[in-house]
C-alpha cells in the first residue's frame, strides 16, 4: 500500500512539468504590458471574464476578474462588448501564449480596477 | 487553448450545463463556498474516525463513534463531489491539464482505495471491540495514511489555482 502509493505520487510529480497550465502564480509581474486595441470576443462568465484583444502586434487574451466583481464595479458586460476600444495594463502569462492578467482596463476614458 | 485537452473534457466544458455554470451569477460562486463547507464538514468528521482509530475518545466503543462519524463523512463528501464537479465542469478542458488538479486525484483515488481496503479488512473486528482496547495495527495504519493523504489532496486543490 505505501509502496503503491509513493510509486503513484512519484509518477504524478515526473508527469507534472510536462502538464504546466495557467494559474495566478504563472504571471510575469516584472514585465507589465499595456495593450491598446478593439475587443474582438468577449466571455463574461465565471470564474473569470476573458476577452480578446486586437493589440498592434498581436491578438491578446485578457483574463479580468470574476463577473460579479466587474459588475460591482461598473465594468459590466457592455463596457467589455466585442468592438469596444480597450486599454488593458497587466502581466503576461509564462505559460500561456499571448495571454494576460489584466490589473486595470480603461473603456471610453473610464478605469476599472480589477482586484 | 484547448489544444492538448482529451476531447471528452473539452465537451464537458462546452456543455449547455458547464455553460449554465460559467454564465450563472451565483452558481459557480455558490459552488466554491460549497466545496469549502463540505471539506470543513469532511474534515472534522475524518478527523473523528482517523482519531479513535488511532486511540483517541479511547473510552468510546469504537464501532458506534466510527459508524456515527462514518454517515457525516460519507454525506459530506457527497457535498464535495457535487460541488467539485460543477466547478470542475466550468473550465474542465484547463483544469485537467492542470498538474496540480490531476495530482490531486490520484491523491483522492490513493484515499478511497486506503478506505476500501480498512473496509474490506478491518472495519468489522473493529466495530465489535469493546472501549479502552488498543485497536489492530492495520486500522491503525489505515487512520495514519489517511490523514496524509487527505492533506495532501486538500494541498493540491488549493494550489490548482497556483499551475
Amino acid at each position: 500500500m505505501r509502496t503503491r502509493f509513493t510509486l503513484l505520487a512519484a509518477l504524478a510529480l515526473a508527469a507534472a512539468p510536462a502538464l504546466a497550465h495557467h494559474g495566478w502564480g504563472s504571471y510575469d509581474a516584472a514585465h507589465p504590458v499595456t495593450v491598446t486595441g478593439p475587443i474582438q470576443t468577449s466571455k463574461f462568465e465565471n470564474p473569470h471574464v476573458i476577452v480578446t484583444v486586437r493589440g498592434s502586434d498581436k491578438v491578446w487574451t485578457l483574463t479580468l476578474a470574476p463577473p460579479s466583481r466587474m459588475e460591482s464595479r461598473g465594468a459590466v458586460a457592455a463596457v467589455v462588448a466585442v468592438g469596444n476600444e480597450i486599454t488593458a495594463y497587466g502581466y503576461p502569462s509564462t505559460v500561456e501564449k499571448d495571454e494576460m492578467r489584466a490589473e486595470r482596463i480603461t473603456v471610453d476614458g473610464k478605469t476599472y480596477e480589477m482586484r | 487553448m484547448e489544444h492538448s485537452a482529451p476531447a471528452i473534457f473539452v465537451a464537458l466544458e462546452q456543455s449547455g450545463f458547464a455553460v449554465a455554470v460559467r454564465q450563472s451569477r451565483w452558481l459557480y460562486p455558490s459552488a466554491n463556498v460549497g466545496h469549502i463547507l463540505s471539506l470543513v464538514a469532511f474534515a472534522g468528521a475524518l478527523a473523528v474516525m482517523d482519531l479513535r482509530l488511532l486511540g483517541a475518545f479511547s473510552a468510546t466503543a469504537p464501532g458506534r463513534v466510527l459508524a456515527r462519524a462514518r454517515l457525516a463523512a460519507i454525506a459530506a463528501f457527497c457535498g464535495l463531489a457535487v460541488t467539485g464537479f460543477l466547478l470542475f465542469s466550468a473550465e474542465a478542458g484547463h483544469v485537467v491539464r492542470n498538474p496540480a488538479f490531476r495530482l490531486k486525484v490520484i491523491m483522492i483515488a490513493a484515499a478511497l482505495l486506503n478506505a476500501l481496503i480498512y473496509e474490506i479488512g478491518a472495519r468489522r473486528a473493529v466495530a465489535k471491540l469493546p472501549p479502552g482496547v488498543p485497536l489492530p495495527r492495520t486500522a491503525r495504519a489505515s487512520a495514519v495514511l489517511s490523514i496524509v493523504i487527505w492533506i495532501a489532496v486538500a494541498a493540491c486543490g488549493r494550489s490548482i489555482a497556483y499551475f
